[in-house]
């Protein structure tokens, strides 16, 4: 087992309304390989989920546990260094640095963690998003589409055990979101990546093995017949 | 190496932040460098120069001739393995030509000087000075007396009753001490020519020095301190003789030198502080920038340290460039030193920039950053990688731990802060009431400024649309707006106050509220000359005033207790105990002079006192010289004139104002006390037509060889001269902090409007006229700049009343044309670089704003 949520409880106080429930005793579990998309409307908590999952947040109550190890229970440092290791993000927005080239973009993650043979490595990442020629410029100087590539082979460059997606193509025109779909599947089937990712697209959400709806801070299982079966329990 | 490498990569792409943080900064230090590269090399020159300033190892002086007794205790503390020079110097008028002149005789041996030689244009010897009656002076001092042209050499001049002839020029000026400070230029002439002058006279200011020069392994401190005790345990209670090594010089020198280091020390100290505020202001706006970037690289793995170490070595290297450039800035700076202080220091100081010196820049640069910058590096802890998928930024959520770190990051940039300034000034006490001084400043303009911008909510509420915008942006950006109101106002206070208090200072010295200040002060007029001297008066243009009797004697008892052991025990301060004296002048006078008023006790008797009865004096003390000996009212003293003890009592204590010029003197006796004493006279002379004063001072001397005529005029040009070059390089340094702050407002209106641009954009977008988007920022930027200035000037009033009161009691006056002046260009300059700092915003398209909405 790759991950395992186990009654993840996570809400937030609000100054005028209270206490909010975002997440409430969420469980469920994925294998090596399999894909998983959570889908739901804006404000059900998927980025929340997300961030959970990330190591980003803590949750109320519950635990995640990630190849065996309970992320909630680490040290900020050592949750920095094994997210860096295990998990890679990918967001809606990029995220790249911008006074870094494609190329230092994708090596950065490798560097920080003092890996071997990193220009080899990007090398061949380069080569698997198709942007070998592209290689030096920078993020001002590439396209959306060039941009979200460069982040996806950021993250997938450290070989993490799972890989989490916000909104990969909310900011992609409709074509260009295609490919990057395309790219993406290709690559975590490749690499035999575990994917979260989190999207309001369905057309995005069917290209996964499972989809998750989340609704009132509970996790359900999308339209089961279409998509294979994700260890799903709900409470 | 990663971090290094990443960080000078963010160096390069953020150019702008860069340049304006190195600008700053570099502003900032170059001043404090420059300043403390001056006096660093002002201390070295005097350190490596104290035994040719002193010409000796060590000197005994005293008011009256060496006696024998006193010549055998010197041989047995000090042995016979030195060699001695002899030295006898006064101030005494010299006639050459058409013209008379106060000047400082130095009536030397052939010994003198025991270090350091003197260079005579000619390469005359000093015995030809002691054979024949001539002199040695500088071409400075020739000039001075109206000698003006090279062949005035073998010129006659007049000293007392005997003619001199000038043996000699000096090609390098001997005396390398500060010599502006000197009340008259000095000429050497030989010691056995003094006879035959009829200076010497019964109650003349005369100093007998005997100069000692020991072999090289000679401990002087430990034979200067035993021939101390030998004086002290054959003359107990009595200051019979002067005695002072280098250590006692260089105290003396430091002194003065501290006074004009630490003074512009502590005005580059507010520069230091202006840019610390710009530059992490600069830095805060930069970090907000960098916010996600840093989020980014958390969420790849990067821990808090090592972002920390990211930015620290951004902050490293440029406060390193500023550093370095701060260091060449001051290069050129230093030079200008000796120039503003020409006569103040040493001719021949050797300016140098000293390791010490660029260790402390660098210092600054780098650590000192660092500590400016540490409030802003605690919002590093808010940053957390979660902001890239919730879309929040650190400076929302601030919980009570972060601010706790806040607080806490504040103290190591105070505490330096306080340290600096005790560095600057010199001294732990001035250094605190700086701070103190500058804190209270500080608190009560952001005080103004938060008060101020907090009615901008109020001022927002108009229908006019400029207003509203302008108005709405200053509260609702408050502390942007309040460092720079800040900031501007501190430099705006600093330049109106330079002024302000010089002004005091220059009217107390030219013309003091309700004084006359005379012409000239007179010194030195024998009992036997008192008749004809008023007589002379009578058929000269001029009035002759406050004729005053001076006799000395010594201050033996105070309650029945020793005078000196009394002053031991409540001195705290070794280093002054030379200052203490036992010898002063005292006088009588039926009435007090104008610039005299009681502030304690009741006049003394006008009858005169009764050496039958049995009842003790009464004395009036002047009140800081009762302070500084700790006399009150009804104290006992006990004193000894001309071998004979008497004993008055306190009556009243006195203020003086010195300033006045007139004949005043700390302690004044019942009349018939001193009457028969011997005695000399002081006095003043005023109302003498300008077109006159040569002629009746060249009368003086010609009718009264002896008496030596002070030209209070002149006296006054002097030190009116050197407050205006103190205040010229105070001044220069405030310019300095305005140009800190008004690089603080070029760095805080860029990054506003950048901050703003998406607002601009809209309001084109909306239909607001390039001209109005304009006025917003002139009027935003504007207000800010004229509230400054005015809180600035108000409180420098505040300041400049209190320090008119406390240190030159005098009354204060507003110099409303600068104030207006201050007032004015403060604000333009504010309105103008604001307006050149966003008008690339300004004229940026409205496209923008779907770019940066995507």
């Amino acid at each position: 087992m790759i991950l395992e949520l186990k009654n993840i409880c996570k809400s937030f106080h609000q100054p005028r309304s209270g206490k909010i429930e975002v997440l409430n005793q969420i469980n469920f579990s994925l294998g090596a390989g399999e894909t998983t998309a959570v889908t739901g409307q804006s404000g059900s908590g998927k980025t929340t989920l997300l961030s959970l999952i990330a190591g980003l947040d803590n949750p109320d109550t519950g635990q995640i546990l990630l190849q065996g190890e309970d992320l909630c229970s680490m040290t900020e440092d050592r949750l920095s260094r094994y997210r860096a290791m295990k998990i890679g993000i990918i967001f809606q927005q990029f995220h790249l640095m911008p006074h870094l080239s494609a190329r230092e973009n994708i090596s950065l993650p490798l560097e920080i963690l003092k890996q071997q043979h990193i220009p080899d490595r990007v090398d061949d990442m380069l080569t698997s998003i198709g942007l070998q020629d592209r290689q030096h410029h920078l993020p001002g100087q590439l396209s959306g589409g060039e941009c979200q590539r460069v982040a996806i082979a950021r993250a997938l460059i450290i070989k993490p055990a799972l890989l989490l997606a916000d909104e990969p193509t909310g900011n992609l025109d409709i074509k260009t979101g295609e490919k990057i779909t395309r790219l993406l599947f290709d690559l975590v089937e490749k690499e035999n990546k575990t994917l979260i990712l989190v999207t309001h697209n369905p057309d995005l959400a069917s290209q996964c093995r499972t989809t998750l709806k989340l609704k009132q801070g509970r996790l359900k299982q999308d339209n089961p017949a279409q998509n294979n079966p994700a260890r799903e329990n709900p409470a | 190496m990663l971090w290094i490498r990443l960080g000078l990569k963010e160096l390069i792409k953020n150019r702008g932040f860069a340049l304006f943080f190195i600008l700053n900064l570099t502003l900032g230090l170059a001043g404090f460098i420059a300043i403390h590269s001056f006096g660093r090399s002002l201390n070295h020159h005097l350190d490596d120069n104290l035994k040719n300033i002193l010409t000796a190892d060590l000197v005994v002086s005293s008011n009256s001739a060496l006696e024998q007794k006193d010549l055998g205790l010197i041989n047995t503390a000090l042995g016979t393995k030195n060699r001695q020079a002899r030295l006898i110097s006064f101030y005494t008028m010299v006639r050459a030509g058409q013209n008379a002149r106060l000047i400082r005789v130095m009536a030397i041996d052939n010994a003198y000087p025991l270090y350091g030689k003197f260079s005579l244009e000619k390469g005359s010897a000093i015995e030809s000075i002691q054979k024949a009656p001539g002199v040695f002076m500088t071409r400075d001092t020739a000039y001075v007396l109206g000698l003006r042209k090279k062949a005035d050499k073998n010129f006659p001049i007049e000293l007392g009753s005997k003619t001199f002839y000038i043996a000699d020029f000096f090609g390098d000026d001997p005396d390398t001490s500060l010599t502006a400070v000197e009340l008259a230029p000095k000429i050497y002439m030989g010691i056995d020519q003094l006879s035959g002058t009829g200076l010497i006279q019964f109650g003349s200011q005369i100093r007998y020095s005997r100069y000692f020069r020991f072999e090289p392994d000679a401990d002087v401190p430990v034979l200067a301190n035993t021939l101390r005790q030998k004086f002290a345990k054959a003359f107990p209670g009595q200051k019979r003789v002067n005695i002072y090594d280098s250590r006692d010089v260089n105290r003396s020198l430091d002194r003065l030198t501290g006074y004009f280091t630490g003074y512009m020390g502590l005005v580059s100290v507010v520069t230091l502080f202006l840019a610390g505020i710009a530059t992490a202001y600069l830095f805060r706006g930069y970090l907000n920038l960098k916010q996600q970037e840093m989020a980014v690289l958390m969420s790849i793995g990067a821990k808090h340290r090592e972002i920390w170490l990211y930015l620290s070595i951004q902050l490293i290297v440029l406060g390193l460039i500023a550093s370095i450039l701060s260091i060449i800035v001051s290069l050129a700076l230093v030079p200008a030193f000796p120039i503003i202080f020409q006569g103040l220091i040493p001719d021949q100081i050797n300016l140098t920039t000293d390791p010490a010196t660029i260790i402390l820049a660098l210092g600054l640069g780098t650590i000192g950053s660092m500590i400016f910058c540490l409030p802003v590096f605690v919002r590093l802890f808010a940053i957390k990688p979660l902001m890239l998928l919730r879309g929040t930024s650190a400076s929302i959520k601030r919980n009570t731990q972060q601010s706790v770190r806040l607080i806490a990051s504040i103290i190591p940039g105070l505490a330096a802060f306080l340290l600096i300034s005790i560095f600057a000034a010199g001294s732990m006490k001035n250094g605190i009431i700086f701070v103190a001084g500058f804190a209270i400043a500080l608190a009560f303009l952001s005080l103004i400024g938060w008060l101020l911008l907090s009615a901008c909510r109020r001022i927002s509420r108009t229908r006019i649309i400029v207003a509203k915008i302008a108005f709405r942006n200053l509260f609702r950006n408050k502390w942007a707006s309040l460092s720079c109101f800040v900031t501007i106002a501190m430099g705006a206070f600093l330049i109106s106050l330079i002024p302000q208090v010089q002004q005091g200072l220059q009217n107390e010295i030219i013309r003091p509220e309700g004084l006359k200040i005379p012409i000239f002060f007179l010194v030195d007029i024998q009992d036997e000359q008192k008749a004809p001297f008023i007589e002379f008066m009578q058929n000269q243009q001029g009035e002759l005033a406050n004729l005053s009797p001076m006799i000395r004697g010594r201050i033996t008892t105070k309650n029945q207790q020793p005078f000196r052991k009394k002053i031991q025990q409540s001195d705290d301060r070794p280093r002054r105990r030379e200052g203490h004296r036992l010898e002063f002048n005292f006088s009588y006078r039926k009435d007090l002079d104008v610039s005299e008023t009681i502030v304690q006790g009741d006049p003394l008797s006008t009858t005169p006192w009764n050496f039958e009865s049995n009842r003790p004096f009464e004395i009036s003390v002047e009140q800081s010289f009762a302070e500084r000996y700790n006399i009150q009212i009804d104290d006992f003293l006990g004193f000894e004139i001309q071998g004979l003890p008497f004993e008055g009592q306190v009556k009243n204590l006195r203020k003086i104002r010195w300033n006045s010029f007139q004949p005043n003197f700390f302690l004044l006796f019942q009349d018939g006390v001193l009457n028969d004493a011997p005695k000399t006279f002081l006095a003043a002379i005023s109302n003498v037509p300008l077109s006159k004063r040569q002629d009746l001072k060249n009368r003086i001397v010609d009718v009264f060889p002896n008496v030596s005529v002070i030209d209070v005029t002149q006296m006054a040009g002097t030190l009116l001269g050197i407050t205006n070059k103190l205040s010229l390089s105070i001044r220069f340094m405030a310019w300095l902090a305005i140009a800190a702050g008004l690089t603080s407002i070029f760095s805080i209106a860029r990054h506003e409007a950048w901050k703003n641009e998406n607002q601009i954009n809209l309001l084109k977008i909306l239909g607001s006229k390039f001209s109005e988007i304009q006025a917003i920022t002139l009027l935003e930027f504007g207000f800010v700049g004229f509230t400054s200035a005015l809180f600035a000037i108000l409180l420098s009033y505040a300041f400049s009343w209190a320090v008119s009161w406390y240190f030159f009691d005098s009354l204060w006056q507003i110099n409303l044309t600068l104030s207006l002046l201050i007032l004015f260009l403060t604000t333009a300059i504010c309105m103008l670089t604001a307006l050149t700092a966003s008008r690339k915003v300004m004229k940026s398209k409205p496209i923008r704003l779907l770019e940066n909405t995507n």
